[in-house]
């Protein structure tokens, strides 16, 4: 442990009150990596416990300390949960920094302020898209259920998170999974009927009722988040891959029907109900598409992915499903398996020959691009059949090959040899690329710029090819992507 | 506001009188006596209610600036932290905890518009650069608890939500943010204490109801005498329940 030379400021001992410097902490390595900060795994010099720094970035803020960052940091503060990421506190650095390029900070308030977070090992889409990771029964009932208690708590606490995805459910090596990133969640109350923002949300676990431009809304948006994360995990990708919202809604209704006022009483006075109301007739497929699931897995699917918000199931009443309750029962997350870490900046070498690969393979129009993620062990042997495409689902490879989005640096690189063929390509599903798993995406810790109100508008224009999975960070201390935030009256 | 008060920095983070009643010792060398301290934070408190009315945020903003501009002082003294910066920061940082954002411009514009006095001209800058400081005074802990919820729910729960009720009511709870009663006090006493006052006036019989609530009447009666012993301050009371104030401190 590294003592304090004399002459200096003792920055081991805590005050009663204020913020401690950063000093008290020694950076390790930086673990995640966003266009517009950083995330450290950090050693505390007095404990040598090991956390992680989130760097909250003070420059181009024009309104001063960025309200993403006064609502994660309130609702952070006031959340006390297994299952939700603890801020243990929150330090400062004295003077102006340099970053990373020697640049001086160009703060001119202060040096740095950092939230201080317990360190997590891996987050789930990067578990998940480990090359031949397949979870097992157990282990996604175990990792729902922990997601659903963290949920149910933040609900209870009138608090939506608001962008609940893979890359923001950090888990641990003892199994351990935490909701994270609360940058864009915010206090609700069930008597004040206020105007919340639609533009929230990472586009492909994003509700209809947001995609329709609903402004009051409830516990029920993270809910749908829920239901396409616990298909994801089974299906062995992203069900509802769209581009844009006007796709996005239609790969809502193409699987789930489309909605009308039977079976959701007042969508038609939904603002943009009739920009979007498709045109022709669209039944629900969901049971005949994932017919191959476990029987109670698929009922509490249908409960979750619900069109209609008033009907979707609650993070209470889920948890009290059948599923959780039948065998295979939900493991305990101690007997989970330990993963190496697995940080995507630590593995940006391995990740970006990938990539690499991906791109050459959808250069050569290769339909199976992605090393595919494999669907869970299940009982009997599917695995063709889960590989199913969606039906009517547009051949992805049509995506813009090359990401337009400034974080992308991979394009004139040399290409790699073509991407694994794990799956036979006749027949199967279009290859289904992480189009943000650019430089800056990926799992981990990532920190994307605090968008305040004027970010650009979350799956539209240049930001869609980005790739909803977090433009420039996706990590799960940082705030998945620049979002449009509109502040209530 | 969410959560639960019990379990809140809110409540952990409640003081006694004696702890809010310490004048800095920065603050002491340049003379200012305890009672200049009271009335200067009073004196701040309608500076922020002033501002609000200009910039047009809801009142649970101003009762939330004004808790922050109290805490700061407990920690910090007024020869460091000029309250004629600290009182447009406090409002500038609660309308963003708040959700009803107020650009540092516009609130730059109103303090000109309403200040002559060249020791009140603070710019965009120097908001921002408070606005840290005050941020670490309050070591990040931006919820705060107001009485007026429970004043709402007390109300209903004693029959007495009209409309005369509870516009008295909820213009005591106001005037509370005059003092530092909210650093001290749970906000549901402080909601209690205002009812009682309110009864009195308006001779509203409500002792079975008290008694049914089993709350510490002791902690009542010193509140409502804690806020009719400002009668004495009264020019400082801008709101237009301060008629009633000193009709409270009458009885």
């Amino acid at each position: 442990m590294a003592l304090t030379a004399p002459g200096q400021l003792n920055v081991n001992e805590s005050p009663s009150w204020g913020s401690r410097s950063v000093d008290c902490f020694e950076k390790l390595e930086q673990i995640g990596e966003g266009t517009y900060g950083q995330v450290y795994m950090a050693r505390e010099l007095k404990t040598g416990e090991i956390v992680a720094l989130k760097k909250i970035r003070m420059d181009n803020e024009r309104e001063g300390f960025p309200i993403t960052a006064i609502r994660e940091i309130k609702i952070l503060k006031k959340l006390h949960h297994e299952n939700v990421i603890k801020l243990k506190e929150i330090v400062t650095s004295p003077g102006p920094e340099q970053d990373e390029q020697g640049k001086p900070d160009g703060n001119k308030y202060k040096g740095g302020i950092y939230m201080v977070f317990e360190y997590m090992d891996h987050d789930l889409t990067g578990l998940a898209d480990r090359p031949g990771m397949r979870f097992s029964v157990p282990q996604i009932k175990c990792y729902m259920r922990q997601l659903l208690t963290g949920l149910h708590y933040c609900h209870v606490n009138q608090v939506l998170h608001r962008d609940i995805k893979g890359s923001n459910l950090l888990i641990d090596n003892d199994g351990n999974l935490k909701l994270a990133d609360f940058g864009l969640a915010r206090s609700f109350s069930n008597d004040h009927n206020a105007n919340l923002t639609n533009r929230v949300i990472t586009l492909w676990y994003r509700p209809p009722e947001l995609l329709l431009g609903s402004t009051k809304y409830g516990p029920a948006v993270d809910m749908w988040s829920v239901g396409c994360i616990f298909a994801e995990l089974l299906h062995g990708k992203p069900i509802f891959p769209g581009k844009d919202e006007p796709e996005q809604l239609n790969k809502i209704f193409e699987l789930c029907g489309a909605p009308d006022e039977v079976n959701w009483p007042g969508v038609s006075k939904i603002p943009w109900y009739n920009n979007f109301k498709p045109t022709r007739p669209m039944k629900r497929r969901l049971r005949e598409v994932f017919r191959h699931f476990d029987r109670h897995a698929l009922e509490l699917l249908e409960k979750m992915l619900t069109l209609d918000p008033s009907q979707r199931i609650a993070a209470k009443d889920a948890l009290d499903a059948e599923y959780f309750w039948t065998d295979p029962l939900p493991c305990d997350p101690k007997s989970l398996p330990k993963y190496e870490a697995s940080h995507e900046f630590q593995t940006k070498k391995k990740r970006q020959q990938q990539r690499q690969h991906e791109e050459t393979a959808k250069r050569q129009k290769l339909q199976h691009a992605q090393h595919g993620r494999l669907p869970p062990i299940q009982q009997s042997g599917q695995a063709h059949a889960q590989m199913r495409p969606v039906a009517n689902q547009p051949i992805h490879g049509s995506q813009p090959p090359i990401a337009a989005g400034p974080s992308h640096h991979f394009g004139g690189k040399p290409r790699g040899p073509p991407g694994p063929g794990r799956y036979p390509s006749g027949g199967n599903p279009p290859g289904y690329n992480h189009p943000s798993r650019g430089s800056q995406g990926g799992g981990g810790y990532s920190n994307t710029q605090y968008a305040q109100g004027r970010g650009a508008p979350y799956g539209s224009g240049n930001m869609s090819s980005a790739g909803p999975r977090g433009g420039a960070g996706g990590g799960g201390y940082g705030v998945g992507a620049l979002i449009y935030l509109q502040f209530g009256p | 506001m969410a959560a639960n008060f019990w379990t809140s920095s809110h409540y952990k983070q409640l003081l006694d009188q004696e702890e809010v009643d310490v004048v800095q010792s920065l603050d002491k060398d340049r003379g200012i006596t305890l009672e200049d301290f009271k009335l200067i934070k009073m004196h701040m408190a309608n500076y922020i209610l002033k501002l609000a009315q200009n910039v047009k945020v809801r009142q649970r903003v101003v009762a939330t600036a004004i808790t922050y501009m109290r805490r700061v002082y407990t920690r910090k003294s007024m020869t460091e932290y000029d309250p004629r910066l600290v009182t447009p920061t406090c409002l500038y940082l609660a309308s963003k905890a708040e959700e009803s954002t107020v650009q540092a411009r516009l609130l730059v514009f109103y303090i000109k518009k309403i200040q002559s006095d060249e020791k009140y001209k603070y710019e965009i800058k120097h908001i921002l650069e408070m606005e840290m400081k005050i941020l670490e005074a309050l070591d990040y802990y931006l919820v705060v608890f107001h009485p007026y919820r429970a004043l709402s729910q007390l109300l209903q729960d004693a029959g007495l939500n009209d409309i005369n009720m509870t516009q008295l009511t909820w213009g005591l709870v106001n005037d509370t943010y005059k003092m530092d009663l909210i650093l001290i006090h749970p906000p549901y006493l402080i909601a209690l204490a205002c009812i009682y006052i309110a009864s009195v006036l308006r001779e509203k019989d409500t002792t079975a109801w008290f008694e049914e609530l089993h709350v510490d009447m002791n902690v009542v009666s010193l509140l409502k005498a804690k806020l009719c012993e400002r009668g004495e301050s009264i020019q400082f009371l801008l709101l237009g329940s301060c008629i009633e104030f000193v009709g409270c401190c009458n009885f």
